[in-house]
């Protein structure tokens, strides 16, 4: 019974992206006969805009990487190795920036380095006396510095997890024979850790390279396209007809670029780990005492890193929010600032979004854990032949994009099963691809855990007479709590958060949710609204990350990468 | 050549703390080879890396040849990298990513010594035929096997020549055969350069087989330091004493004149530390002898054989006297024994202790 639910659950992963791959050869648009074609490929492939959105998408990816790791491995560094006092205080900071939407800070960046609008361009011009904007937020560069610090946190997570599966003996040996605290760190822990660090940089450019959100909120208005853009673009654009065919010729190759880099990292990570020995001894190394000058240095580079990824666009946003046309902060714009976009915002509409994201969060992980348990225990209890086969495709949800897995969603809703199931524009569709989309997460965390049980302890039950039903709820299920708990509240986050794959699939208000009504207002022009709709929308959240510190926090988010 | 007075260092746990060394006193002669022996927790590898400067710890004082490296009341703790000393890790710490030349390489070149290269590569082919291994400077290490490493790791804390070599339990990785090898090859070297070196290992066999003296450790204190065949025979404690083997323990109340009333009846003692009230005396089951009959009376006592066992080179028997079981070893030479026999029980080599429960904590 568990192998087949989890075939029912896997199967839809398949035959999505079969389904991108199809809709790469389609002449025409649906509803018309269908002439197969190769002519979206030539057009791809002999197109200048096609190679000037790489350039794009690739510039953008590798500035997000190495701005993330600018941060990231200074600030593992001082976590895992040195006497730095706060350092809880840290790791709950950085974990709390993973879970702030992309969205937000992409608004508050903004506010900060719009050419026109922004704050610092104007001071800057103001002090300097330029004719032009010398910093432009809707460049390449700009949208892969937000990228990078909404991204630091997953690079900070995945780093420590290197310094940790690190002997620590090996820097030991290094002191202890006469190399210093900088020698050891660039002879032996630079070198020892570059695996690690390659893996998580790969990893992080797989995010970026696909990333919506950003490019959506500050590029698209600009004309600056990522391949996530321009295939949501063809999708729906603003004057010509939707082009699904280039969507799905792009897509494709989107799929196979994800699918070579994660092979890449899958790869890299293997290679890190021939370096992490076993010691058996579980002491932590005694940290470097980092003296009162080192702890200056490195609070001042903390405060750096938490006022640009976080502090700063909050202030921003709460600005803005607060006026009705947005000003550089001066007496004159301090006279004006009024509680009028919280007033005037559609609360109806933020009503019924609120309560369409509730219902998501509480299925969405419900629906999920359910069908991963059913996955995991097919993988690895099961014994059926086919099992590495199902453990491979519970992967292809992490290296597909989510965009592609909404825009493969969308056509089936709306050309194969308009007559079956009446899916588009219902909250089930959301239920279905955020359901699809995090089967990967979920099913890795399980696995971890459920791989730490002796099978023993099920076989002694079924042993005593319990059918499979009855180990999962009395053996396995409270086994495995600690983990599912997590997974339940940090997906029911991700939920909270989605805004890629709600844009492709929220047409009308029936399953309209919060992260899309904030969009809507940004890109109807009424940026103050937004981000006064966006405020709302994080105050909202509190409570949920109130319960993920609470219940979820002793696993590590490690977990998750 | 190390000397170590009142050394504390305590853990700080999740909710309380865990004292890992109470007021060390220790002191390591130039050129002896010094074993630290204790169970697991009994703060000995913490004591070896206090001394690296691996750990820092709250009181006391370390100087080693002479010159002070830590002292609380003068605010002192010298880095790691000040301290002069070689230390092959439990895990070998071998860098993976270099070659065994650059392994030991890299602390000539880039450690206190800073070496020229050519230099270095003189030292390095030294200490390499040192442990046998100059065959393999150019093997990437992490391709060596388990022994390989250790050798190297060995060679590395050897090639910058320093007074104090430290090793924490270096022969614990190797399977049993490997393991005796290594050691008679450390053993060795130790003599034939002439190093002071500190050893750290919960094996009571190896310790005996290295040391010049032993410390014993339970419980972040030092209960006994000795020569091996002083800890076994006139082991300070029980603890101690059970920590070199297995020993069987008799009840009695001591009268004095060397006279314990036993629970076995009574017993002459030539140990004479504890020789009033509730004690505990031990005799060792190799000690334990078994006479068919018996013309004199002293520390003679009849008893049934429950069972016997062959073993090759000795016989291990359990004994019934007076309702409680000892455990004999004898020589397969001396025969099956028969069902009835009188247990002998040498003066000489009982110890007596005043009475506790010996502690199982150990061994």
């Amino acid at each position: 019974m568990a192998v087949a639910i989890s075939a029912m659950a896997l199967l839809p992963v398949l035959g999505l992206l079969l389904l991108v791959l199809w809709m790469g050869f389609w002449q025409n648009g649906p509803g018309e006969p269908i002439i197969y074609t190769t002519s979206h490929y030539r057009k791809i492939f002999t197109d200048a805009f096609t190679y000037k959105t790489f350039l794009n998408t690739v510039g953008f990816a590798t500035t997000a990487v190495l701005v993330a790791l600018f941060f990231a491995i200074p600030l593992a560094w001082l976590v895992e190795r040195t006497s730095l006092p706060g350092k809880s205080l840290i790791l709950a900071i950085v974990t709390l920036g993973a879970l702030l939407p992309t969205f937000f800070t992409a608004m508050g960046w903004v506010f900060l380095l719009h050419p026109r609008i922004g704050i610092i361009n104007r001071f800057l011009m103001d002090t300097f006396g330029l004719a032009q904007a010398p910093l432009n937020v809707a460049s390449i560069v700009g949208m892969g510095w937000v990228e990078g610090l909404g991204l630091s946190s997953i690079a900070f997570v995945m780093i420590v997890a290197t310094y940790r599966s690190m002997d620590p003996s090996l820097e030991e040996a290094a002191r202890v024979h006469g190399l210093g605290i900088f020698r050891t760190l660039v002879y032996v822990t630079l070198p020892l850790t570059f695996p690690g660090i390659l893996a998580a940089s790969i990893y992080v450019f797989t995010i970026a390279l696909s990333a919506f959100e950003v490019p959506a909120i500050i590029g698209m208005s600009n004309k600056i396209f990522t391949f996530a853009t321009f295939i949501f673009y063809k999708i729906q654009p603003l004057e010509e007809l939707p082009s699904y065919g280039v969507a799905g010729a792009v897509s494709t190759i989107l799929i196979i670029l994800a699918l070579l880099l994660s092979w890449s990292y899958f790869r890299l990570l293997r290679f890190s780990q021939r370096y992490a020995v076993v010691t058996g001894k579980a002491y932590r190394p005694q940290p470097i005492e980092l003296g009162s000058k080192g702890c200056i240095l490195a609070w001042s580079f903390l405060g750096f890193y938490f006022t640009v990824a976080k502090v700063l666009p909050l202030l921003l946003l709460v600005w803005a929010a607060l006026l009705r046309y947005f000003q550089p902060p001066s007496w004159a714009a301090l006279a004006q600032v009024s509680m009028n976009n919280f007033y005037g915002l559609p609360w109806k509409l933020l009503l019924h979004g609120a309560w369409n994201t509730l219902l998501l969060m509480l299925a969405v992980p419900t629906l999920t854990l359910f069908l991963c348990l059913a996955i995991s225990w097919t993988v690895l209890r099961s014994g059926v032949r086919f099992r590495v086969l199902f453990d491979a495709v519970a992967f292809l949800p992490h290296a597909v994009p989510h965009l592609i897995l909404a825009i493969a969603t969308m056509f089936a809703a709306l050309f194969l099963l308009r007559n079956v199931v009446p899916l588009y524009g219902s909250l089930m569709i959301l239920v279905f691809v955020y359901t699809i989309s995090r089967i990967s997460f979920a099913t890795r965390i399980i696995n971890n855990s459920l791989a730490q049980i002796h099978p023993e302890l099920e076989e002694a039950a079924f042993v005593g007479g319990l059918k499979l039903l009855q180990v999962m709820r009395k053996i396995l299920i409270p086994l495995l709590k600690p983990a599912l708990v997590y997974a339940w509240i940090w997906m029911a986050l991700l939920c909270y958060r989605e805004l890629t794959m709600a844009s492709v699939l929220v047409t009308s208000q029936a399953n309209v949710t919060l992260p899309m009504i904030v969009w809507g207002l940004w890109l109807g022009g009424s940026l103050n609204q937004a981000a006064a709709a966006n405020l709302v929308v994080l105050i909202c959240m509190l409570p949920i990350v109130l319960l993920y510190f609470i219940f979820g926090r002793r696993r590590r988010i490690a977990e998750s990468a | 050549m190390i000397s170590i007075a009142g050394l504390s260092k305590n853990f700080r746990g999740n909710d309380r703390a865990v004292a890992a060394l109470r007021s060390v006193d220790l002191k390591v002669n130039r050129g002896e080879f010094f074993v630290l022996l204790g169970p697991s927790g009994s703060g000995k590898t913490t004591l070896l890396r206090a001394i690296a400067g691996l750990e820092k710890p709250d009181q006391g004082e370390i100087s080693l040849d002479g010159k002070i490296v830590y002292s609380r009341s003068r605010g002192l703790c010298a880095a790691p990298e000040e301290r002069q000393v070689g230390m092959v890790f439990q895990s070998y710490a071998i860098w993976p990513h270099l070659t065994v030349a650059e392994n030991i390489g890299l602390v000539l070149t880039h450690g206190r010594l800073r070496l020229s290269k050519k230099e270095a590569a003189e030292r390095i082919r030294h200490s390499l035929s040192l442990v046998q291994l100059q065959d393999f400077a150019a093997r990437p290490a992490h391709l060596l096997s388990g022994g390989q490493q250790q050798r190297v790791a060995l060679a590395r804390a050897l090639a910058i020549n320093p007074a104090l070599v430290l090793m924490d339990e270096p022969l614990s990785n190797l399977d049993a055969r490997l393991r005796e090898e290594v050691r008679a090859n450390i053993k060795k070297l130790a003599v034939q350069i002439g190093m002071t070196v500190l050893y750290v290992t919960h094996d009571q066999i190896e310790a005996m087989v290295l040391a010049d003296r032993i410390a014993v450790m339970a419980h972040g204190e030092i209960l006994q330091i000795g020569k091996p065949a002083e800890l076994y025979r006139q082991p300070a404690s029980a603890l101690v004493a059970e920590f070199f083997g297995s020993i069987n323990w008799i009840r009695g109340i001591a009268h004095g004149n060397n006279r314990v009333e036993t629970e076995l009846g009574p017993l002459w003692v030539a140990d004479s530390r504890h020789c009033h009230g509730a004690v505990i005396v031990g005799v060792r089951p190799e000690d334990v002898h078994l006479q068919q009959s018996s013309n004199e009376n002293e520390n003679r006592i009849e008893g049934k054989v429950r069972s016997s066992v062959f073993l090759g080179d000795q016989i291990v028997s359990e004994i019934e006297v007076r309702g409680k079981i000892l455990i004999a070893k004898g020589s397969p030479d001396d025969g099956e024994p028969s069902d009835t026999a009188f247990v002998y029980l040498p003066r000489e080599r009982l110890v007596v202790f005043s009475d506790r429960v010996p502690s199982n904590s150990l061994g």
